[in-house]
């Protein structure tokens, strides 16, 4: 069987742009969960999220790429601001970067996970608007005038095919490509697919994991009548995301983007690729319960871990960090500590869990900024700290700290699940 | 490594609902296009499409209870899903319901349109360059409803399936614009392939018969505009093609491991041998203009499949209609067929029900188990002036018998996605 290594870690994130700012912000106990600034998030109950620096797009692209620019989501922004960062971190000369190119480009793969992408409210109203009847839209003035308003590309921003697809044409990427939407489990389901897809010879390397920006109108909206976010700290929003702790009180949107660069074990060493960990283990499954809420009796979630743990041969004591998933909803955590233990047991106790989502808030497909904060645990043997998890409920014993620690880590495990069901897991070890 | 086996079929699409009846449409030639119902398209561009019609879940899905306020495209999922399910015999209280997983490709789901607009107009006003905020989230959070607006990602009809047959092995959706449901195919075989799973539902789902989406592709001008008779409205590799026909519904397979199937005694319909990925990696607008995206796939397809071009004996072509897919599709097949290219019999059925997004591949898919299954090849109706650039075997307006033992199906997605599945009679 091919192994399959990271290479290459690219990042943005609430904390920062770039796996070094993320890292270092997240240790020093930044929190990217703000006022909304995006737009006025007054008329909302939760008014918070974990927001992305500003940047513009055409400081991570080819100057020859500008025109493509403007027809990208800011989704699909993330996407590729992460991608620009893992491609120099793996030290890949793709043709972003050079017109010599030796990439063996059709051995080159790549699988975003991406959302649900929102249309900028904006330019679609301003359309709208010559069309209206009162307030609602008149589709015949639509048909006939409206629609010529909006730019003939229009549609091609929000396909969420198109993170990929810009990623690639950007770095000539030819081989097998894929896009995972399963909400917030689309980094790590898109992860794992790759590495499959190394594993099975259909690549040498591929970029993967996932980005998605909520901080809108319409992804705020949709997340505050699913009731799922804190709208009772808008004035502390630096302790508003609280995993696991007995306050929990919701979750706050969020957006960013988190890739690797997963390589084959021989063609990464045969370069002189500095190796970050392997992966070793995935596992998916399913929750068959309700579309919106996991499954209390943690079954499928805990099958996906025990999967991917059976996949990279590790046993549960021998797991050195978990980034799970902690949104901080209270009846969410609870089901997902019952999956945890149905994977782990005892050892759950025991295992040093850094739940990151009370810095970042909830990046949703984006949440492959989770597997990459996870690998940079293994190389800076450092586990994150949960900054808003003090005080556990009632009955439940896990190893979490307020504050970062040493330790040695030496197999790293994240898991996710999905509004929907759907359940990933990676196991990372040390090469 | 597993072979995997398609033992089981279910649809929804334009021209029925009924596997062999819809069938026997396509052989015979028919049409599924029409003037556009759904919404009142009478001044857009294009006025007809390719609707799914006299449709009730009901019919398909006894309890609909935990599937209330869906989109369109989660309700052709169950009901495909449902008649796939039931022709392959599946009982969940004898399955290992771990090791049944689900692979879709499947689109997002239906827009709350009045909400969505009416929120969005009282949020403006004269001369303004942005959104009153405040205003449009009281008309927001109002009016739109949780399930409605839960309902449009695109992972709902996966969630909705494992809620169906209680699934809960590997459950993956990719929504790679038109190749999604080849995609999830060749992925689901991998799966199995892997031993990761005994059985995977695989398919897709998809409805873009709004007035959003078809604003999308009018303003792309990759829709035909031919309102005078929607019918001849879809034309591949005729020389009179101008787009392609915006169609919906939903293709089901289950896929077992051949060792699964046979254990269970169940029916095979044919194998899955081969399948291929590759990215054009070219621009988001156009398909490469020599298909090297294409080429990659199909080569990538018969090299998994060990097969060479001679022993394909159809292809089901992606076939759109637009000027530009045809032609590269065609130089595509003949760099990889060479001197078999004029031989091998190509056809597109969007011709006949339309574009089916996300849901094509899977449709298409079937097909070709059904023409292998009654060895005969559906045609590429309206194929009536023959373009210089697209010179091979179409299957011009009649359907026709034929030895087919291997088939090889395209699919090709904006943005240069590329993916070819192959499949083949089952030999022991």
């Amino acid at each position: 069987m091919r192994r399959v290594v990271v290479t290459g870690i690219g990042i943005i994130s609430p904390l920062g742009i770039g796996a070094k700012t993320h890292w270092n912000n997240l240790l020093s106990g930044k929190i990217g969960v703000q006022r909304i600034t995006a737009f006025d998030p007054s008329g909302f109950p939760s008014q918070i999220a974990g927001e992305a620096p500003q940047f513009k797009v055409n400081d991570f692209i080819p100057k020859s790429y500008r025109k493509a620019a403007k027809v990208m989501a800011r989704d699909i922004e993330l996407a590729v601001v992460a991608a620009d960062d893992a491609f120099k971190d793996a030290g890949l000369q793709s043709k972003a970067y050079t017109e010599t190119s030796t990439l063996e480009v059709n051995r080159f793969g790549c699988n975003i996970g991406a959302g649900l992408i929102n249309c900028d409210l904006n330019e679609l109203t301003a359309a709208m608007y010559t069309a209206r009847d009162g307030n609602k839209l008149d589709l015949h003035k639509w048909g006939r005038d409206g629609m010529q308003q909006l730019t003939p590309l229009w549609l091609l921003k929000y396909l969420p095919n198109m993170l990929a697809c810009h990623v690639t044409i950007i770095h000539g990427l030819m081989g097998p490509s894929n896009t995972i939407t399963c909400a917030d489990a689309s980094s790590h389901l898109a992860i794992g697919e790759a590495f499959r897809t190394i594993q099975r010879g259909h690549a040498d390397l591929a970029i993967c994991g996932g980005a998605e920006s909520k901080v809108n109108q319409m992804g705020l909206a949709r997340q505050t009548l699913l009731g799922r976010l804190n709208d009772g700290d808008n004035a502390s929003p630096q302790t508003a995301v609280r995993p696991f702790d007995e306050t929990a009180a919701g979750t706050a949107i969020g957006e960013g983007g988190g890739l690797l660069v997963l390589e084959e074990y021989e063609h990464a060493k045969a370069r002189g690729a500095k190796i970050y960990a392997e992966l070793a283990g995935f596992g998916a499954s399913q929750d068959v319960y309700k579309v919106t809420t996991p499954n209390p009796d943690g079954h499928s979630y805990g099958m996906a871990i025990k999967k991917a743990l059976a996949d990279a041969k590790v046993s549960t004591d021998r797991v050195d960090c978990m980034v799970p998933c902690g949104l901080g909803i209270a009846s969410h955590d609870k089901a997902e500590l019952a999956g945890l233990r149905f994977a782990c047991g005892d050892d759950l106790q025991k295992i040093p869990l850094a739940p990151i989502k009370g810095q970042i808030g909830n990046l949703a497909a984006g949440c492959g900024v989770e597997p990459a904060t996870a690998v940079l645990a293994m190389v800076n043997n450092t586990i994150p700290a949960a900054v808003n998890t003090r005080k556990l409920p009632a009955g439940v014993k896990l190893n979490v700290r307020t504050e970062p620690r040493d330790a040695k880590v030496d197999v790293a495990v994240t898991t996710v699940y999905s509004l929907g069901g759907q359940n990933a897991a990676l196991v990372f070890k040390r090469v | 490594m597993s072979r995997v086996v398609i033992t089981a079929m279910g649809w929804i699409t334009p021209m029925g609902h009924d596997i062999d009846a819809v069938w026997k449409k396509l052989l015979a030639g028919d049409s599924g296009i029409s003037t556009t119902s759904i919404f009142d398209a009478s001044t857009f561009p294009t006025t007809f499409s390719a609707e799914v019609k006299d449709f009730k879940l009901e019919d398909f899905v006894a309890d609909t209870s935990a599937h209330q306020s869906v989109g369109r495209n989660t309700r052709f999922a169950l009901a495909a899903c449902s008649q796939a399910w039931k022709a392959a015999g599946l009982d969940r209280a004898k399955l290992d319901l771990d090791r049944v997983g689900i692979y879709l490709g499947s689109g997002e789901g239906s827009l709350d349109f009045d909400a969505y607009t009416a929120a969005a107009l009282t949020g403006w006003k004269d001369g303004a360059t942005e959104l009153d905020s405040v205003k449009w989230a009281g008309i927001a959070l109002e009016r739109m409803n949780v399930t409605r607006e839960l309902e449009q990602e695109p992972n709902m009809p996966l969630s909705h399936l494992a809620l169906l047959t209680g699934a809960r092995g590997p459950a993956f959706n990719c929504l790679t614009a038109c190749a999604a449901s080849t995609q999830a195919i060749g992925e689901a075989t991998e799966i199995l392939r892997r031993g990761d799973a005994d059985i995977m539902i695989g398919g897709g789902a998809h409805s873009m018969i709004h007035p959003f989406g078809v604003t999308g592709f009018n303003r792309l001008t990759a829709l035909s505009t031919y309102n005078e008779q929607p019918t001849k409205a879809s034309r591949p590799f005729d020389a009179n093609r101008g787009g392609f026909v915006l169609g919906e519904g939903a293709g089901m397979v289950i896929l077992e491991t051949l060792e699964h199937a046979q254990k269970r005694g169940a029916t095979i319909l044919a194998e899955v041998v081969g399948y291929g990925s590759t990215a054009d990696a070219y621009r988001i607008t156009d398909q490469h203009p020599q298909g090297e995206g294409a080429i990659a796939a199909m080569q990538a397809a018969l090299a998994d499949a060990r097969l060479t071009p001679a022993d394909i004996d159809y292809i089901n072509a992606h076939g759109t209609g637009t000027k530009e897919n045809d032609g590269n599709e065609t130089n595509a097949i003949r760099q990889v067929f060479k001197d078999r290219a004029k031989q091998t019999p190509v056809s597109s059925i969007k011709s006949m029900m339309g574009h089916l997004i996300a849901a094509a591949g899977a449709v298409e898919m079937i097909c070709c188990v059904l023409a292998i299954r009654d060895q005969i090849l559906p045609p590429t109706i309206n194929l009536e002036r023959p373009d210089p650039e697209c010179d091979l075997d179409y299957i011009p307006n009649k359907s026709r018998p034929a030895k087919v033992n291997t088939v090889l199906s395209n699919s090709f997605g904006f943005g240069g996605q590329n993916d070819t599945i192959i499949v083949r009679r089952f030999c022991a």
